[in-house]
């Protein structure tokens, strides 16, 4: 067992601070919280009687997992809290979150790549998405295509924007072959 | 902000709440929904009114973004079709084709006077239009792409204005932001980068090149001779080996014949004179190379001094070098290898095929035949052959990364006792390596195989013809041997007209790159006819500033102060809050986004560089020692001035005794390799080169930020020294330091919320209080105050 786990627990028992008790994190549980989805479209909390009139969610993990340890804030970026997991929310309130979720992290998903042009330090990609057919032009090198994960390439356009490949393995061998070049 | 499509003006037209077309002072298409997925909704706005078009059910079944011009030959359709969706179509609509239906549009009317306020929301690559009306309810109006970001602010600040009623400015420059080629009518790839890589590939990049070879015409016209005469001389060598010596002097025919000195002596002749020719044309390509990857990086590094600190940040540095290096040196085999060779082998294949024919026309169409074989190989297997060498090499530097990674963490390994980690995490990545070069191996050692065989192959047939010719007597042996020998030379130059293609490509991109940097225009440029002013006063405005790097991410939002000639301002805030920023703006930097900054009266842009940079200082936390002497790194702003002038600078600077310690003393070289310097060492030597500097506006960027206690109060001194009779700005966060400014300003998230004396904002009990009591907090409790 690594030595630091061993001494973080001994400090625990000799009643020191616990990580999470020196995180000082404030969670929020269907209990404590009440999220409601406003009439001009907005996300709106109370905590403990405190009204955030609008909040926005950001995920600790948008890439490994949407679903845990997402941080309530302000426009002005401070934080009201984190919901630890969206799996302790009822089903309903639980699908408002994640629309919110999805509001933010909007990427479309290819699922064919049609065609990849590279000229001039530009690569023009052609690729079905699930939001219609996308034309777009990436820059190449400085980690504007790159694998956030084993399989799932993040791919940014000369504006920022961004697609998604969910898993390489699961693109054809021609597309594949198209793809591995601007990597 | 060009013109609203024509089917959205017609919807404007038929809706009776709707206003006219012409009312409209700015307008922007949205094109994202909430739920994800693509959607056209128009936010308008006119002087009374916020108006939505949307249609929420029809969505985009296509969308193309900034710079898309991927145009193949068999694409042109879909060229004019981008181009028009880009564009607007001769009438000026969007083509219908794209929507999932046809659209319904629907408008709504806000009225101003019921919105407080518009903002942005930033989300991941994206952007929220929020109203907030004045019971303060909030509303989602659209949503949009990173593309429409630009365009997004400025409907907010054109709102704004309309909002405090202020007269909207025409607004020109952001026609200019909006590039397209003027030639094929394409959006340039990058709006700060006017450079359309189709146009640019078919006219200039080539003329431009050869344009830099010009000043090497003489080399290059004696490299191509003395090439062309090695080609010449080595063309004639079969000649003589094959059917000069065995049919005229062996067979005892002809003029040669039984003369098998002479002949051998001729084949050693022109032997040597190939040779001969061969190490003149080397000599004189090697010259040239040198010469010219030091122009091209010479050109471009001349050309970086000019840009911008903005182009810097843009681009990492290591991007830069590697352009200044990598780049040159590929056009540098453009001009010593490429073209050259090109000629040559040209004139090559060109020489052969036609002696082959003249000697035997059907012999040569014979040869041919492995001619396609090898084509199809080369097409099919260098592809793939490219693709394996680039996994190899995206492995090696993931590989290396994790060495340079570790080597450099070592400490942190150790302390965590991670060594095993580190192992597996190393070999994983070397076994990834490992199996890439035994692909890439692989495929090497069958691809070229294959290719010689084929090639041989072409004299096999030879041999089984042309000896079948021999032995009917139709063909001598020497004329055969001839031809075989020409055949192999003719492989050569056609695996290199082969290649040549991609090579040409490699070789226009790296010019390209190249010229974007000579090209590129300064964000921040001196007027033509910029005012020089030899003495200044010292006297700073600024006016109700704005300036964001990037749009709806403003830095600074209307500042205003006002510091007059040999006053010292303090601007205090926390980090992030915009004063750095500040002063890069009054030092011109960077150029505002709105309002005005004045120096004695006159807007900064209009001031020469040089009046800027000779009357204003800096000394920033972020020190930098050039390599050099000591004496020169604080004579570097004045290079001729006296040696007892840099000695005062040093000893006003407190820098004097320092150096006197050191055993070089002034000599001592520093920088990079040379002696290294402590924190406060160069923090002091950037004073003195201040000092000697002699400005009438000095900046303090936190100058004494990163030191210890007493290095601090001594720099304090040498700061106080120079401060005496120049308008100063001074920015820290240590507010002790600031307590004899004669105003100080308070910035918090780009905005200025106090100004005043110490006593003043002391009494205002406000931001600045607050500050103060954190501050003397801090220092009871570290055990200083």
């Amino acid at each position: 067992m690594p030595h630091d786990e061993t001494v973080q627990r001994e400090g625990a028992a000799n009643g020191t601070v616990s990580l999470a008790e020196a995180a000082k994190i404030k969670y929020l549980t269907p209990h404590n919280a009440r999220f409601v989805r406003t009439k001009g479209n907005m996300l709106s909390v109370t905590v403990e009687n405190k009204a955030y009139p609008s909040v926005y969610l950001h995920c600790s993990f948008p890439h490994s997992n949407r679903n845990q340890y997402i941080s309530v804030r302000t426009l002005e970026n401070e934080e009201v809290g984190m919901i630890e997991s969206l799996d302790d929310f009822p089903a309903e309130l639980a699908e408002l979150l994640k629309e919110q979720i999805a509001i933010r992290y909007f990427a479309p998903v290819i699922s064919k790549v049609l065609a990849i042009k590279e000229e001039f330090g530009y690569a023009y990609w052609e690729a079905e998405t699930q939001a219609g057919r996308c034309r777009f032009t990436v820059r190449n090198g400085g980690g504007n295509v790159k694998l956030v994960s084993d399989q799932k390439l993040l791919i940014q356009d000369v504006d920022g924007n961004r697609f998604l490949i969910e898993r390489l393995d699961q693109l054809s061998e021609k597309e594949y072959r198209m793809v591995e070049m601007c990597l | 902000m060009g013109t609203i499509p024509n089917d959205i003006c017609e919807v404007l037209k038929q809706n009776e709440q709707a206003p006219a077309p012409e009312e409209i002072k700015y307008w922007l298409r949205c094109d994202r929904t909430l739920k994800g997925g693509f959607q056209h909704t128009y936010v308008l706005l006119t002087e009374k009114e916020l108006v939505l078009v949307h249609d929420p059910l029809t969505m985009l079944t296509e969308t193309t973004f900034t710079g898309y011009t991927a145009v193949t030959n068999k694409d042109k359709w879909s060229k004019r079709f981008i181009t028009r969706w880009n564009k607007g179509s001769k009438h000026n609509t969007v083509q219908k084709s794209i929507y999932s239906r046809d659209p319904d549009w629907k408008v709504e009317c806000l009225a101003a006077e019921q919105i407080e306020n518009v903002f942005i929301v930033n989300l991941v690559a994206a952007g929220l239009l929020v109203v907030k009306d004045l019971n303060g309810e909030e509303r989602t109006l659209a949503a949009f792409s990173n593309s429409q970001m630009k365009k997004a602010t400025r409907l907010v600040s054109q709102f704004e204005k309309l909002k405090r009623l202020e007269a909207s400015k025409e607004e020109r420059d952001e026609e200019k932001g909006a590039g397209t080629c003027p030639t094929c009518g394409m959006l340039y790839p990058q709006q700060e980068r006017k450079v359309c890589p189709k146009c640019m590939k078919k006219h200039a990049i080539f003329s431009r090149l050869l344009g830099l070879a010009g000043k090497y015409r003489v080399s290059i016209v004696f490299i191509v001779l003395f090439m062309l005469l090695n080609a010449g001389t080595g063309l004639a060598i079969p000649y003589l080996q094959g059917t000069v010596l065995f049919d005229q002097a062996l067979g005892g025919t002809g003029p040669f014949a039984g003369q098998i000195a002479l002949v051998i002596g001729l084949i050693i002749l022109f032997r040597t004179l190939s040779l001969v020719f061969g190490v003149l044309f080397g000599m004189i390509n090697a010259r040239l190379g040198a010469n010219v990857a030091f122009d091209l990086k010479s050109g471009v590094f001349t050309a970086m001094q000019r840009l911008s600190l903005s182009f810097f940040q843009k681009k990492q540095t290591g991007q830069l070098m590697t352009r200044v290096n990598n780049d040159a040196t590929e056009l540098q085999f453009f001009f010593v290898d490429g073209i050259s060779y090109f000629i040559v082998n040209a004139m090559n294949i060109v020489g052969i095929v036609i002696i082959l024919l003249l000697m035997d026309w059907k012999l040569t169409l014979l040869c041919f035949i492995p001619m396609p074989f090898v084509m199809i190989i080369i097409r099919q297997a260098f592809p793939k052959l490219w693709r394996l060498s680039w996994r190899r090499h995206r492995r090696v530097a993931v590989m290396n990364a994790i060495i340079s990674d570790t080597t450099r963490g070592t400490r942190v390994v150790k302390a965590f006792g991670k060594e095993r980690q580190e192992m597996d995490r190393f070999q994983h990545s070397n076994m990834a390596f490992a199996g890439a070069e035994q692909n890439f191996n692989k495929m090497n050692s069958t691809v070229f195989p294959i290719l010689t065989m084929l090639t041989q192959f072409g004299g096999l047939i030879i041999w089984a013809f042309g000896g079948a010719k021999v032995m009917q007597g139709e063909l001598t042996f020497g004329v055969l041997m001839t031809f075989i020998n020409y055949i192999f030379m003719l492989y050569g130059p056609i695996q290199f007209m082969n290649n040549i293609a991609g090579w040409w490509s490699y070789c226009m991109s790296a010019a390209q790159r190249i010229f974007e940097i000579q090209d590129a225009v300064p964000d921040v440029s001196e007027k033509k006819d910029a005012i020089h002013l030899e003495v200044i006063r010292g006297e700073i405005e600024v006016d109700d500033i704005s300036f964001g790097y990037e749009p709806n991410k403003m830095i600074l939002k209307q500042v205003t102060m006002h510091a007059r000639p040999g006053q010292m301002i303090g601007v205090v805030g926390h980090s992030g809050a915009g004063k750095s920023t500040l002063v890069n703006l009054i030092s011109r930097l960077y150029d505002v986004n709105e309002g005005e900054i004045r120096i004695d009266g006159h807007d900064v842009r209009d001031l020469s560089f040089d009046t800027l940079r000779s009357h204003i200082g800096i000394v920033s936390q972020e020190t930098y020692v050039f390599m050099g002497t000591i004496a020169e790194n604080i004579a570097y702003a004045n290079p001729d001035c006296t040696l007892a002038d840099i000695v005062h600078a040093a000893k006003i600077a407190k820098a004097h005794d320092f150096i006197e310690k050191l055993p070089d003393g002034y000599d001592t070289i520093v920088g990079t390799g040379g002696h290294s310097l402590s924190g406060g060492e160069k923090q002091r030597l950037s004073i003195a080169r201040a000092i000697l500097h002699n400005p009438s506006i000095l900046i303090l960027d936190e100058a004494t930020a990163s030191l210890d206690t007493e290095t601090e109060l001594q720099i304090q001194e040498a700061l106080e020294m120079l401060i005496q009779g120049r308008t100063t700005i001074a920015i820290a966060h240590r507010l002790s330091t600031l307590r004899n400014a004669d105003y100080l300003i308070v910035m918090d998230k780009g905005k200025v919320m106090e100004a005043g004396t110490h006593d003043e904002l002391m009494h205002l009990e406000g931001m600045y209080y607050e500050l103060v009591q954190k501050h003397d907090k801090a220092l009871q409790m570290r055990g200083v105050g």
